[in-house]
């Protein structure tokens, strides 16, 4: 393929995620938007009509026939992500899809297989590992800076009254109420993903748990529904804790590594990624130091950030718009992949080991 | 005759099932999603000692409840709509829902008359330049891309309506009501303005306001839907006596609480909408196109609204605007304050 040859992308599934999708496609460069389908074609249809998307398909099979796409995002509910991922890369297809990249661990290991055996490359969405300050602090960690990595700290807040909690509080039959894993299952991706590049090769020691806080009573099926989830994960000389956690106010989303050189913290919605102060001066005048520090590493951060939005670099999906760009850049040159197989497959095994101990079935 | 409404739990919908039992059409089937919005339902039926109402429980999504729902009606009042949420459950809630709808009606026999709550949303007034009169000529919107979700799914959910028409004959009967107001409902339309930072942008100038309270719009569905004569029409529902945006805020400082506003011409709002939706272009959607001339030539360029074919099949308000307006103040003034 050739280096600057406009990708043809689909998409399969015109839920919510789809408009962000669609969303990051209108502004890349080097690909274009031609087709979407959804089996409720009223969906597809909406879609197309609000992006300019020429094509819109009821049927995956026939949008594979006669749109010739390079690449489809896979947008649906996790079920059928295996088989609609078999049917993209039977046809030719390149597939890009949303996390969870499938219902475990096993099924993940066949989506990739399949991909591998058709000769074609995939991705999933873990966009926020892209976001600006992930990539800052990605070089930093090239660099050196933290030194050695002893322990993580991933939280992920959720907010179950907001559009998304509550598309799934007020549906008992919403996908998400489906999974094994329910709610914990849909974002525990953005917890585990941020520790696995740190943790050795291997099968780690997990420890997990996780509580029902809220005492709301719906009287169906969403009240099985855990909401506080902590992980504690080991392998080798690198800890981890991870949280879901539904009721703690604002809604963090955070990333704290603590290393042998420095501790860094990365906050992915203030976009900040900032070292920890510690006292370099003896005695209280010691102490009087570091805040201002700090709150200097602060005002640099706000002013990348300003840099960013003057340069039109600070979109919502930032991350997306990185990572498609460098798995687009695989397809198109066969370069290294944004995410490697391995790690999504480390990702899928640790997922399926907190689901069984949170949800044993 | 049973007559089932869809969307009865809502804040129109209640009206409706009221309005139907004061015209003496007491046998009913409401049809609810969630049962806890029911008790305001029983509190209504308990004031007509004749009304034979039943309470089904169904999502219409899932296309498998829908027939029960209908067996025996003669009538279908469809008021169910997405006011918020995604695009994608929007059009679920709305236009999905209204295809399964439509789907069970003309697998009925015999198939009921159909009579559905559609919006003014759906009239294409971008390019009918300023204080145009919209009545029911007014054509439909043709470039759905460049409005609001909600009126994007109401456009397509009415246009599935005549559509299904054409493939099986049945009695349809559409309204369109402009602004619904009422105790319990918002205290501002859109075309008013928008609260900003704290202080409320008044971009409706001296437009008229679309109003109809929602005791007079559910009477205006209650005679359309009961007038032999209305089928295969369209109804506008404004009331009379209507307000512009400056007069609604105005009276709403006065009766309901202060409010620092700030007035936005016309032009200066065109001016910044062009800036905006250029900006959200040149930026790839680093901020969204909130503004854009389109969608502020549709919502303040200002229109003027007749409801003289509503009257003509013998609706009138049951109450005036003036009266309206005094009992939703009273109501909005003693809300308790929204938690922060």
């Amino acid at each position: 393929m050739k280096q600057d040859q406009t990708l043809r992308v689909g998409i399969v599934g015109c839920g919510k995620i789809a408009d962000g999708h669609a969303e990051v496609l209108k502004f890349l460069p080097g690909a274009t938007l031609v087709a979407v389908c959804d089996r409720e074609i009223l969906l597809a249809e909406q879609l197309a009509v609000r992006f300019g998307v020429p094509g819109h398909y009821d049927n995956l099979a026939s949008m594979l026939q006669a749109e010739a796409l390079d690449v489809v995002h896979i947008t649906t509910p996790p079920a059928v992500h295996l088989a609609l991922t078999r049917q993209c890369v039977e046809a030719g297809a390149h597939v890009f899809l949303e996390k969870p990249l499938a219902l475990n661990a096993p099924d993940s290991r066949a989506l990739i297989q399949s991909v591998e055996a058709a000769g074609r490359l995939m991705s999933v969405n873990y966009w926020p590992n892209f976001d600006p300050p992930a990539m800052e602090f990605k070089q930093m960690l090239a660099q050196g800076t933290i030194g050695d990595v002893v322990h993580i700290e991933a939280f992920i807040g959720y907010d179950l009254s907001g559009a998304y909690g509550q598309a799934l509080m007020s549906d008992p039959t919403h996908w998400v109420n489906s999974l094994p894993g329910k709610l914990f299952q849909n974002m525990m991706d953005h917890i585990i993903n941020r520790i696995v590049p740190f943790l050795p090769f291997g099968p780690p020691e997990v420890h997990a748990f996780a509580y029902k806080r809220r005492e709301t009573v719906a009287g169906n099926e969403t009240d099985a529904l855990l909401d506080e989830l902590r992980i504690v994960l080991q392998s080798g000389r690198v800890s981890a804790y991870g949280t879901l956690c539904s009721h703690a106010r604002p809604v963090a989303n955070t990333l704290k590594v603590y290393g042998t050189k420095a501790t860094v913290e990365v906050d992915f919605n203030l976009r900040t990624v900032i070292r920890a102060g510690s006292q370099s001066y003896p005695s209280s005048l010691g102490r009087l130091f570091p805040p201002f520090l700090m709150a200097r590493q602060y005002f640099g951060q706000g002013r990348k950030n300003v840099s960013a939005f003057r340069r039109h670099e600070f979109q919502f999906f930032a991350g997306m718009t990185t990572l498609l760009d460098l798995f687009y850049s695989a397809i198109r040159t066969g370069g290294p992949l944004p995410i490697s197989y391995d790690e999504i497959l480390f990702v899928a095994s640790v997922m399926d080991e907190v689901i069984a101990q949170v949800y044993p079935s | 005759m049973k007559i089932l409404i869809t969307g009865a739990g809502g804040f129109l919908g209640k009206a409706i099932v009221e309005r139907l039992l004061a015209h003496g059409q007491t046998d009913l089937r409401a049809m609810v999603r969630d049962t806890a919005k029911a008790q305001g339902l029983r509190e209504i039926a308990a004031q007509h000692l004749d009304a034979n109402l039943e309470i089904v429980s169904v999502n219409l999504r899932n296309p498998a409840q829908i027939p029960a729902a209908l067996a025996g009606c003669g009538m279908v009042i469809h008021a169910a709509a997405a006011l918020k949420g995604s695009a994608a459950e929007m059009f679920m809630d709305s236009v999905v829902a209204s295809r399964n709808l439509l789907d069970a009606i003309v697998a009925t026999q015999p198939t009921p008359r159909v009579v559905l709550v559609s919006s003014f949303g759906v009239f294409g007034v971008a390019n009918l330049g300023r204080f145009a009169l919209v009545d029911e000529s007014t054509p439909m919107e043709t470039q759905p891309q460049n409005r609001d979700i909600y009126s994007h799914s109401k456009l397509r959910q009415e246009q599935l309506f005549w559509e299904y028409r054409v493939g099986v004959p049945f009695e349809l009967v559409v309204l369109r009501p402009g602004v619904i107001y009422g105790p319990g409902g918002g205290h501002f339309s859109t075309r008013v303005g928008l609260p900003l930072f704290g202080t409320f942008l008044h971009l409706g100038g001296r437009n008229p306001l679309p109003l109809t309270f929602v005791e007079n719009c559910a009477e205006a569905i209650v005679v359309a839907a009961l007038a032999p004569s209305a089928d295969g029409e369209i109804y506008n529902v404004v009331d009379d006596d209507l307000l512009n945006a400056g007069q609604y805020l105005r009276l709403y400082k006065q009766q309901v609480k202060p409010l620092r506003s700030i007035p936005v011409p016309f032009w200066a709002l065109m001016l910044v909408s062009r800036m905006v939706e250029k900006y959200a272009h040149t930026s790839k959607g680093q901020l969204p196109a909130i503004f854009t001339p389109y969608k502020t030539r549709v919502m303040w360029g200002g229109n003027r609204f007749s409801n003289a074919k509503l009257k003509s099949i013998g609706w009138k308000p049951i109450i005036s605007t003036r009266d309206a307006l005094a009992r939703t103040f009273a109501s909005f003034h003693a809300e308790p304050p929204k938690a922060k």
